[in-house]
């Protein structure tokens, strides 16, 4: 059921992941590759590869509650 | 068993009896010289993406940010040992010290703005056909239509992005003046309008805040998302240690990426 | 949870709209499965053809709008770009590629088109 609390809550967590998987200090274990200086391609291996899908298995159901186990 | 790392912050004693953090694991600080990092015990297997493994993660974040300057680790920051994270912290000292020397008392905001890109669009070329336009190209044959077609999009568009720079200015021109350092990101959709993150001293809070709110009664044919105040995920300031791959590395680097997505047995540890 | 109390808007749908639309042209994972790899490498090399074909239209433009072509180079301009956007047309058919796909996000330069 999407009613306002519903997609409030949506937006705040499209606004938290935003953050905590893309911003912030990043160290160890991620391989950036970059030409002339720019940042090209982000390789944090485990993040980038499950955080994708599993974005998106966040979008598509409505979030009220505990997720289930993830694949 | 490996750790999870949350933040760095500005002291070296024990942060006493905190949020619990993933697996509902006790958090504690490692000191390195005169900072620390904040981790927990990993148990399981690396953390999915999921909405409760996210939220803890913001969660010790931001009870850590109540009292001390924090920067924030980038969710799914895992070492093997604590030798690696003071080897980490050898190689990065000098850059959090810096970086929270600079973030001390202060706290990030983030504000959207969406506009009626189309109803703009629909203005912009009703403006452009009655201003009587110059007849820059003839419209002779196709290929002078086709120009004539590219170029209308053209001249709408320029006024379209210009329109936005200035709407952006004006917006920031309230914003900035309490905020000691911003990132805008201008038309990152055609209707949002500005993505844009300041970076306000604690006790300028309020004017910040003021000012927003002037902004939004001034002009309620926008809209607004007001988000804060968060750890300064978007100020933090590192040199890249990034380096070109060799060849020899890009290989080990598919294979991984192939592993990871064609899991044998789907073993997970 | 004191993150709930952070994020105020009263547009919540909008925003996660907009805000979803903006991360869809990150293609920063990197599909190495073999079936892929010729797809993989059609969206980048047509990615960058794109991106000169749109410089190349772009530039013709501010020339048309400084006035500083004849009549004759506009046509001949015209021409060539007609023949380019029809080709392109034909190849993002050909790989079964759509706009949106060829992009390639440069982290803080945003996206290259």
């Amino acid at each position: 059921m999407d009613n306002v609390l519903t997609k409030s809550k949506d937006v705040t967590l499209l606004e938290v992941l935003d953050r905590v998987l893309d911003k912030g200090v990043v160290i160890s274990g991620d391989i950036v590759i970059s030409v002339a200086d720019v940042d090209l391609i982000y390789l944090g291996l485990r993040v980038l590869l499950s955080s994708v899908e599993t974005m998106e298995r966040l979008r598509g159901a409505p979030i009220v509650g505990p997720m289930q186990e993830p694949t | 068993m490996k750790i999870y790392v949350y933040g760095i912050i500005d002291s070296n004693d024990g942060i006493g009896e905190s949020t619990c953090g993933l697996e509902k694991a006790n958090v504690y600080n490692i000191p390195y010289r005169d900072i620390g990092v904040v981790a927990s015990d990993l148990i399981g297997p690396m953390p999915d993406v999921t909405e409760d493994n996210i939220l803890a993660h913001e969660d010790v974040v931001e009870s850590l940010m109540e009292n001390f300057t924090v920067l924030p680790v980038r969710f799914h920051t895992v070492f093997d040992a604590k030798e690696n994270i003071l080897s980490m912290m050898g190689d990065y000292y000098t850059d959090f010290k810096d970086n929270l020397n600079r973030l001390r008392n202060k706290v990030e905001f983030g504000i959207k703005v969406i506009w009626p890109a189309e109803k703009i669009k629909e203005h912009i070329t009703s403006c452009y056909w009655k201003s009587g336009r110059k007849e820059v190209v003839s419209d002779d044959s196709p290929i002078k239509r086709f120009i004539r077609e590219k170029f209308e999009k053209y001249k709408i568009d320029k006024e379209f992005t210009e329109k936005a720079n200035r709407l952006v200015t004006t917006i920031d021109i309230f914003l900035g003046k309490s905020a000691a350092e911003k990132k805008l990101e201008k038309l990152k959709t055609e209707n949002l309008l500005l993505d844009g993150v300041y970076l306000v001293e604690k006790d300028k809070q309020s004017n910040f805040k003021e000012a927003f709110e002037h902004i939004r009664s001034a002009r309620t044919d926008l809209r607004y998302l007001f988000s804060g105040p968060w750890p300064p995920y978007n100020f933090v300031i590192l040199p890249k240690k990034s380096r070109p791959l060799k060849i020899s590395e890009q290989a080990t680097m598919f294979d991984k990426i192939i592993q990871k997505q064609n899991p044998v047995g789907a073993d997970k540890t | 949870m004191i993150v709930n109390r952070m994020v105020e808007t009263d547009f919540p749908e909008e925003f996660i709209e907009e805000i979803e639309k903006s991360q869809d042209s990150l293609p920063r994972k990197i599909d190495a499965n073999p079936g892929n790899v010729e797809k993989g490498l059609a969206k980048l090399v047509l990615t960058l053809i794109e991106l000169i074909r749109k410089l190349l239209e772009k530039q013709a433009m501010r020339r048309v709008e400084a006035g500083s072509l004849s009549e004759e180079e506009i046509e001949r301009v015209g021409e060539t770009l007609m023949k380019l956007e029809n080709k392109m047309k034909e190849l993002k058919e050909i790989f079964g590629l759509k706009n949106e796909e060829l992009n390639i996000n440069l982290g803080p330069l945003g996206d290259l088109i």
